[in-house]
């Protein structure tokens, strides 16, 4: 059943919408305490039949919590909240079977419905994520005290759908163990930046400059959110404890074989694994050492334009005990460029197949590191990310140009 | 959310195949049904993701892990039916070695 509301759905807008649910990893039905409690709460307070917190999933409306009803999920096209989020504002229809809009749902129809009432919840970007609804069996209307009241229960819900307090602090001290400022080295200029999908992520990267080498890793840690960022955090302090020896000249292969089996034990506890990529590279003539555990994100652009992959056969830290990693070299020459990146970026192009030809156009394109972080950036705010995003740009110019 | 279908052959074989989107909330249902068939005894065990569209680093833990348990236990696990767009998850992480992919799910335990 189609309806004329329908046009009010925006294509981009709703795309963006889609892909902010899918980045939320919402509890399967009357799984979470945090929503039933709301929705217990909201039917007694305002004297309805039913209640629920609902979550529109591409063709399907599905609720996280609900009251008074036992079904998982409807047809979005035979939802009250489709409306409500294609609106995306306070919804209050005080007789369903009056309304254009409603009078033709099965619900309606039936009688089992015939008052609604709801109110988008939204993400931090301002995404209607969810919708939390009062439904009732006869018509009703909702105001004064009764409707601040069903502003603030949405609010309350808007914060459990989307965030605690506890964990941006905890994404603050995340984006605190991260380098403060760029490396900007004679012709060398250093930069990274690590957008988290939830509020702390499994993304890190690490660099700095030690005896005239800059050492840069940037690891992936299985999975997002807080458990991944323990492990994360554990990865990071063991991979800085090989910065001297990287940056003397000690083997990377040797180095990250040594951290891969010092992380062992933890990372198959947490049924976890790691990817990384570390590279070590020298001020003075741009040689390079890499070594790359299953991340397989890493471009080179050469002065001459053309795109170089930096990968390997090595597998990510957790997988086999028994693996090793090995070292692999080239030369940043005057005028190369190099992006080390999160396989989150592979989400936000338009052609993950071969992403390597999108990626390196935008390096092409660049003027500086900063221009590149800013064009990823950009993507990210386009297409809201499904994974943590991360990458840390190497721009080396050519001698004598500012 | 994402449905699974588990079947278990009259080989002995185990066959679960993840309908749709394979990411945190769905690993950790992948990665129960994959422990329970190994401890059932199910050991050789073949993950179909020929209706699978997408595949993430839980996804792939989930396969790993189950991976691991079912050699543990004598068995193996193989997937097959993996579409170009997931193939490339396991071949970034060179993972494809470790999990080799199978172009049916009948033939996947034949050699």
């Amino acid at each position: 059943m189609t309806s004329h509301v329908e046009s009010l759905r925006d294509p981009d807008v709703e795309e963006r919408r889609q892909r902010a649910v899918e980045s939320l990893q919402i509890l399967g039905p009357g799984k979470d305490e945090r929503y039933e409690r709301i929705t217990r709460l909201a039917r007694l307070l305002f004297d309805v039949s039913r209640t629920s917190i609902t979550v529109l999933d591409g063709e399907r409306a599905w609720f996280p919590s609900s009251q008074g009803f036992d079904v998982d999920e409807v047809p979005r096209s035979e939802s009250f909240c489709d409306q409500a989020t294609d609106l995306g504002r306070l919804l209050v229809v005080e007789d369903t079977a009056a309304d254009e809009r409603f009078k033709h749902l099965q619900l309606v129809r039936d009688g089992a419905v015939r008052f609604y009432a709801g109110h988008p919840l939204r993400d931090a970007i301002g995404n209607v994520v969810g919708v939390f609804c009062l439904y009732d069996s006869k018509p009703r209307t909702l105001e004064g005290e009764l409707l601040d009241a069903f502003r603030d229960m949405a609010a309350w819900a808007e914060q459990e759908l989307v965030s605690s307090t506890e964990m941006s602090q905890a994404g603050r001290v995340q984006a605190s163990l991260l380098p403060s400022k760029p490396i900007r080295v004679g012709e060398w200029d250093v930069n990274g930046l690590c957008l988290p999908a939830l509020a702390v992520g499994g993304d890190f990267y690490d660099y700095g400059v030690l005896n005239g080498v800059v050492h840069l890793a940037l690891g992936d840690v299985m999975g997002k959110g807080t458990g991944a960022a323990l492990v994360g955090a554990g990865a990071r302090a063991a991979i800085r404890g090989t910065n001297s020896a990287v940056t003397a000249g000690v083997d990377l292969g040797v180095t990250a074989t040594q951290v891969a089996r010092s992380l062992l034990a933890d990372l198959e506890r947490a049924e976890s694994f790691v990817t990384l990529f570390q590279t070590a590279i020298d001020l003075d003539d741009g040689y390079t050492r890499y070594v790359d555990a299953g991340s397989g994100l890493c471009l080179v652009v050469t002065p001459e334009g053309e795109t170089i992959r930096l990968d390997s056969d090595d597998r990510p830290f957790g997988i086999l005990p028994e693996d090793h990693w090995s070292e692999h070299e080239l030369t940043l020459e005057p005028g190369a460029r190099m992006l080390v990146f999160s396989d989150g970026l592979l989400d936000l192009i338009d052609d993950p197949m071969e992403w390597w030809v999108p990626i390196g156009e935008l390096m092409r394109e660049a003027a500086d590191a900063d221009a590149l972080l800013a064009s990823v950036a950009r993507l990210t705010r386009e297409r809201t990310p499904l994974d943590d995003v991360t990458a840390v740009a190497v721009f080396r110019r050519h001698e004598g140009v500012p | 959310m994402i449905e699974f279908g588990v079947d278990t052959r009259d080989d002995g074989i185990g066959v679960v195949t993840p309908e749709g989107r394979l990411n945190m909330v769905s690993a950790r249902r992948l990665k129960e049904i994959l422990s329970e068939l190994v401890a059932n005894g199910t050991t050789r065990i073949v993950v179909d993701l020929g209706e699978t569209s997408f595949l993430d680093s839980s996804g792939l833990g989930a396969l790993v892990g189950g991976l691991k348990s079912a050699r543990q236990a004598g068995g193996d696990l193989r997937i097959a039916r993996v579409s170009p767009a997931v193939m490339t998850v396991f071949e970034l992480t060179n993972l494809d070695r470790v999990l080799r992919a199978r172009e049916s799910v009948e033939a996947a335990f034949d050699d």
